[in-house]
């Protein structure tokens, strides 16, 4: 490895570390004022953190990060003051409130949008009228909490600054011993969040962002996630706030107001979103170049300043300062992508499968049937899957065929869960699972590969293996040796570290097929597998699931007539909906109907 | 009439089609066969201006053909995608009336002319098209693709879906029309009988080229052919 | 509780009900036909508001003022939607961004020009009595005027051929270009519409609603919210929702305070949307 590329790996901690040295040492020379407002600066640069991990990892913009900042604001000012009086240091009890506020608000919010699964519209304008009402709000509340009053268009005064190491109030720390403690908690946070945000919590964050679908059908019950992250951004929000309040020592209801709100994406987006530390590099950027400014130049116009940068950032620079800089230098070095190209052939090792199967099997019970009966779907005026009641059993594969349009995939959909049957149930090893979310099927043992290949195209080979392992085993030692294993066999060895997404169609496919082994799943259903394989693929997927079969129930779609055949296994027909003929393969090629309804022979014109 | 030259075109940088080329002459009709997934839908596309050429071209009656999807359909070309695309929250009048109207043509005579062409939809014709059955809907695309009084046809994968009743009728229906109004059909199909039946050459796709050109009589006569080609 | 009280309480919240819908149609014709949010639909009011101000300072009788208001408000959208909306279309995130950004953009515009205190136009002089209780009438005028606005909106774009393009390009915007619909013009009409719709609003509420380069915050949020939950078929479904939320709100508002009626609006919001996720109207069969 190059020094270049190390230090392109190493990017993510190494120049932050050094931009926090550079900053506390710069805290003892520069100019206090400089350091005053630059504290400022860096605790936007907090707030956009805030943002950038609830939209730049979790693929939700919200606009209610302020809502939280403000809160966090409040609450941390009102025990700020309390604790003051009390005597004891406020900034001890003032901050770990405004986080704890900023969480359980972000809680609230994110239990409401994710756990109805609203849509992303729904979700953004529900986060951004949470602000907006809090401005409104905010603006008549009037409360004397102890020794905190909180006056409604007055705003909240005397807020405790910045003390350490004194209990008295006002031996608070001078500008630049405020810019170092400032710092300091800002880098914690900064690494904190970016240590989880590597870990397997935001591997898994990240899989959300980039296939919802495929994260819950590897078995994460995925608004877990997406409301932890977003409590833990709420924190962060909630932190900044109060940090905000001490550093101000007066908060009034414009910290929930429209234009503070329309500040964070621009940090983000400035930055560059999905960075982390490129919040930080937004707010030091807008912070800097207004005060570089003066103030003058632009003081009295932030506003149409602020909202010209907006629609320029989202027309012409989505990348931001640090996204364009890793870019360019990305395509500088020799990819890591490269290996892609140069691809070994798969080669199903059936020993190691058998001994990875009987594991399975030993650690999760003997193979599920999987039985629908009755079931019944509809879209508008088109019925898809009409009352189709079938038992798949393991020992042989199960094949579903039919021409275009017959419903194969709709029925196959149905049994996944993402589409909810209208009439009829389904069930797993005798468990009811009708009405059951996808996650709750994959953890009673059904795996899905679906028509086309679903990997997360941002993250390596390895990654898309290991999530899926880990997320049945939840160990990471385990889920290490399983897709250590599994990428052997795949002959993906040397693209361990290549983007998913630069893998051919074909290894996608068998990319897709390994992660589905690594749920090691009781009942698995492959959606036309051999689509876009070569024939040799296409070979060694035949004897795949003929193994498989052997120890789970395993039900595939396909078109390929030939594959089938070598499948060897039951053949149901589907036409139309409804299960039209079934039985072996060569039967069925004998049986007129059959041919007729797959040809379209007709006797006509 | 009508031809596709050298298409090359795919999805994002995937290549679908290479090099495919293929003509259409007046008031004729072709087949354009293959397995799933060997391009034909995008050929479609490509011909209608949906896909993006990376390189070739379309040509209606020898000239270039615009860019925009919008100005070839004004050109005379019209188009049945495949999977019944209806406007599902409008009428099916409005589905009718709206493809004529954007071509310069009277509505109400349009769906009028409609309804008396296609009888199965006149009870439906103030229903939402989001509401009509697969085969309804089939019928639906096909008639909105009339509205705009074509000169060229392009039907991807009409018979998917559809009912065999509705199948005959509907190759009843393009057999009358190409008739009548003189009207060239290019149909995309998996449905060999339903494209013996109408075409009299048909092109056979196979992983994004064209593989062979035949006649619907060397077709019909090699049963090897069919079985290999559509993978029975 | 005396009837006569009630009746004026219902009649006054069904009055600032149809204010709300009066200011929400534009941005349910934007969300419905061209599946965009314009977080400057409160901007567009704003300037619809200051045109007829304009407008009528000049000497033009008000009910001259209000069609110089949709004028201009058409043709600064229509110059939006084609040097902004177009560039970003298909992506929302970013369309609700730059219209953000957009609506700063209006606001301090309109601070650097007018001010931040403009003043109102009287409210035409004429009422209703109730037993003890008089109202004003203008207001009570709206719910004919958000009536005839809806029934002029629904007739737009069901019995008119722009109507049917514009549905037909935002349902299936690849068949539609396919059989011939210039899909570009027609959004670029229809993001204009929408905004004229505003600039309508804003001036037809003047009379209430003084123009302050702030007015846009204070329908918007609701407005938007009425869309939301409405989903995606949007102006009969806003303006239930409009009615029924703005409604309530504007009840719980008189019987309590306004922070409550509020908070009634807003949880009543997220109600909705924990019960129908995509939209009240998801699963409608209707066509607008």
């Amino acid at each position: 490895m190059t020094l270049s590329e190390r230090t392109y790996t190493s990017a993510g901690w190494l120049f932050p570390a050094v931009a926090t040295a550079a900053a506390l040492a710069a805290a003892t020379v520069v100019d206090p004022y400089l350091a005053y407002v630059a504290t400022s600066w860096l605790i936007f640069g907090l707030l956009g953190l805030s943002l950038d991990i609830v939209w730049g990892r979790g693929g939700f913009l919200s606009l209610g990060q302020t809502a939280f900042y403000g809160l966090g604001g409040y609450v941390g000012g009102v025990v700020a003051i309390n604790v003051a009086a009390l005597g004891s240091l406020p900034l001890l009890w003032s901050l770990p409130a405004g986080a704890l506020c900023g969480a359980i608000a972000a809680f609230a919010l994110g239990a409401v949008i994710f756990l109805a699964r609203m849509g992303p519209l729904q979700s953004t304008i529900l986060s951004y009228t949470s602000t907006l009402l809090l401005w409104s709000v905010s603006q008549s509340f009037a409360l004397t909490a102890g020794a905190a009053t909180i006056g409604g268009d007055n705003g909240m005064s005397n807020i405790p600054g910045y003390a350490i190491w004194s209990r008295d109030p006002a031996e608070t720390l001078g500008p630049a011993g405020v810019f170092a403690v400032v710092t300091i908690i800002c880098a914690a946070v900064y690494f904190i969040t970016r240590w989880l945000m590597t870990g397997t919590f935001g591997k898994v964050v990240d899989c959300i962002r980039i296939d919802i679908q495929k994260a819950e059908l590897l078995g994460y019950d995925v608004r877990k996630y997406q409301i932890a992250s977003f409590a833990y951004a709420g924190a962060v929000a909630g932190l900044a706030g109060a940090m905000f309040g001490a550093w101000s020592n007066y908060l009034n209801p414009s910290i929930f107001s429209v234009q503070e709100a329309l500040l964070v994406p621009i940090y983000v987006l400035v930055g560059g979103l999905g960075t982390l530390a490129g919040a930080f590099v937004g707010a030091v950027a807008i912070g800097g170049l207004s005060f570089w400014l003066g103030g003058g130049a632009v003081g009295g116009q932030t506003t149409l300043v602020l909202g010209v940068v907006l629609v320029v950032l989202v027309l012409f620079l989505r990348n931001g300062i640090l996204g364009t800089i890793g870019g360019i230098w990305a395509q500088r070095l020799p990819g890591r992508d490269a290996a892609a190209k140069e691809a070994g052939a798969v080669s199903i090792d059936t020993d190691v499968l058998e001994r990875l199967l009987e594991d399975a099997a030993r650690q999760f019970g003997p193979a599920k049937p999987l039985v629908t009966r009755d079931t019944f779907k509809r879209f508008g005026g088109v019925v898809s899957v009409n009352k189709v009641s079938r038992t798949f059993a393991p020992g042989q594969p199960f094949s579903l065929i039919g021409p275009n349009g017959a419903g194969k995939s709709s029925y196959l959909k149905t049994c996944i869960g993402i589409y909810p049957p209208d009439a009829g149930c389904i069930s797993i090893g005798g468990a009811d699972v009708s009405r059951a979310p996808i996650f709750a099927r994959v953890r009673n043992g059904l795996g899905v590969k679906n028509q086309k290949p679903q990997v997360f195209g941002e993250l390596s080979v390895f990654d898309n293996l290991w999530v899926a392992a880990f997320a049945r085993t939840r160990r990471r030692e385990a889920a290490d040796r399983i897709a250590d294993q599994i990428l052997t066999m795949l002959g993906l060895q040397h693209q361990s570290g290549a983007a998913a997404a630069t893998l051919s169609h074909g290894q996608q496919q068998w990319l897709d097929i390994g992660m589905v082994l690594c749920l090691a799943p009781r009942v698995v259903l492959l959606d036309e597998p051999a689509a876009g394989m070569t024939n040799a693929e296409t070979r060694e997927l035949s004897s795949l699931v003929r193994t498989l079969a052997r120890h789970m129930t395993a039900v595939v779609v396909e078109h390929d007539m030939e594959f089938i055949r070598t499948l060897n296994g039951h053949v149901t027909v589907l036409h139309q909906g409804a299960v039209f003929a079934e039985g072996d393969i060569d039967a069925l090629r004998q049986n007129d109907q059959v041919l007729d309804i797959y040809l379209g022979r007709r006797r006509h014109v | 009439m009508f031809s596709v030259v050298n298409a090359t075109g795919g999805y994002g940088k995937t290549v679908i089609i290479q090099g495919v080329s293929l003509q259409v002459g007046k008031a004729e009709i072709v087949a354009l066969l293959g397995r799933n997934g060997v391009g034909k839908s995008t050929l479609m596309r490509f011909a209608t201006g949906l896909v993006p050429a990376m390189s070739g071209h379309v040509e209606i009656d020898g000239r270039l053909a615009p860019i925009a999807p919008a100005g070839r359909a004004r050109l005379g070309l019209g188009y049945v995608p495949q999977g019944r695309f209806v406007f599902p929250r409008m009428t099916v009048a409005e589905n009718i009336a709206v493809a004529a109207e954007a071509n310069g043509h009277d509505g109400r005579a349009a769906v009028a002319a409609a309804l008396r062409e296609f009888p199965i939809l006149g009870p439906k014709a103030s229903d939402l098209a989001g509401g009509l059955s697969g085969g309804q809907q089939q019928i639906l695309a096909l008639a909105r693709a009339l509205a705009t009084q074509p000169r060229i046809l392009l039907l991807d994968e009409p018979t998917e879906g559809v009912q065999p009743s509705l199948v005959d009728e509907m190759a009843g229906t393009l057999l009358r029309i190409n008739r009548e109004r003189g009207i060239a059909v290019l149909v995309a199909e998996q449905d060999l009988d339903f494209c013996l039946s109408i075409a009299e050459r048909a092109y056979v796709m196979e992983k994004g080229t064209i593989r062979l050109e035949t006649t619907r009589d060397q077709l019909r006569a090699d049963k090897r052919l069919q079985q290999d080609l559509l993978g029975v | 509780m005396e009837p006569d009280y009630l009746a004026t309480v219902l009649l006054s919240s069904v009055s600032s009900a149809s204010i709300l819908l009066i200011a929400t149609i534009g941005l349910a014709v934007v969300f419905g036909l061209m599946g965009v949010i314009n977080l400057a639909h409160g901007e567009f009011l704003m300037i619809g508001a200051y045109a007829a101000l304009t407008a009528t300072q000049r000497g033009l009788p008000f009910a001259l003022a209000i069609p110089v208001a949709v004028v201009i408000t058409m043709l600064i959208g229509a110059c939006v939607e084609v040097l902004i909306i177009r560039r970003l279309y298909g992506r929302l995130f970013d369309t609700m961004l730059a219209t953000w950004g957009l609506s700063m953009i209006f606001y301090q515009l309109a601070v650097l020009i007018f001010g931040t205190v403009t003043p109102g136009i009287g409210m035409p002089q004429f009422g209703i009595t109730i037993g003890r209780y008089s109202l004003a009438g203008y207001p009570l005028l709206m719910i004919a005027v958000a009536a005839l606005m809806l029934a002029f909106v629904y007739g737009l774009l069901t019995r008119t051929v722009y109507g049917m393009k514009a549905r037909a390009a935002i349902q299936q915007p690849e068949i539609a270009q396919a059989i011939g619909i210039e899909s570009a013009r027609v959004n670029t009409m229809t993001f204009a519409i929408g905004c004229g719709l505003a600039g309508f609003a804003g001036a037809v509420l003047l009379p209430i609603v003084p123009a302050t380069p702030a007015m846009g915050f204070a329908f918007v949020v609701k407005a938007f919210l009425a869309v939301v939950v409405a989903g995606p078929v949007a102006l009969t479904g806003s303006a239930l929702t409009a009615i029924g939320l703005g409604g309530g709100a504007s009840l719980t508002a008189s019987f309590l305070t306004s922070v409550a009626g509020d908070a009634v609006f807003f949880v009543a919001t997220a109600a909705l949307l924990w019960l129908f996720p995509l939209g009240i109207s998801a699963s409608w069969r209707r066509r607008m």
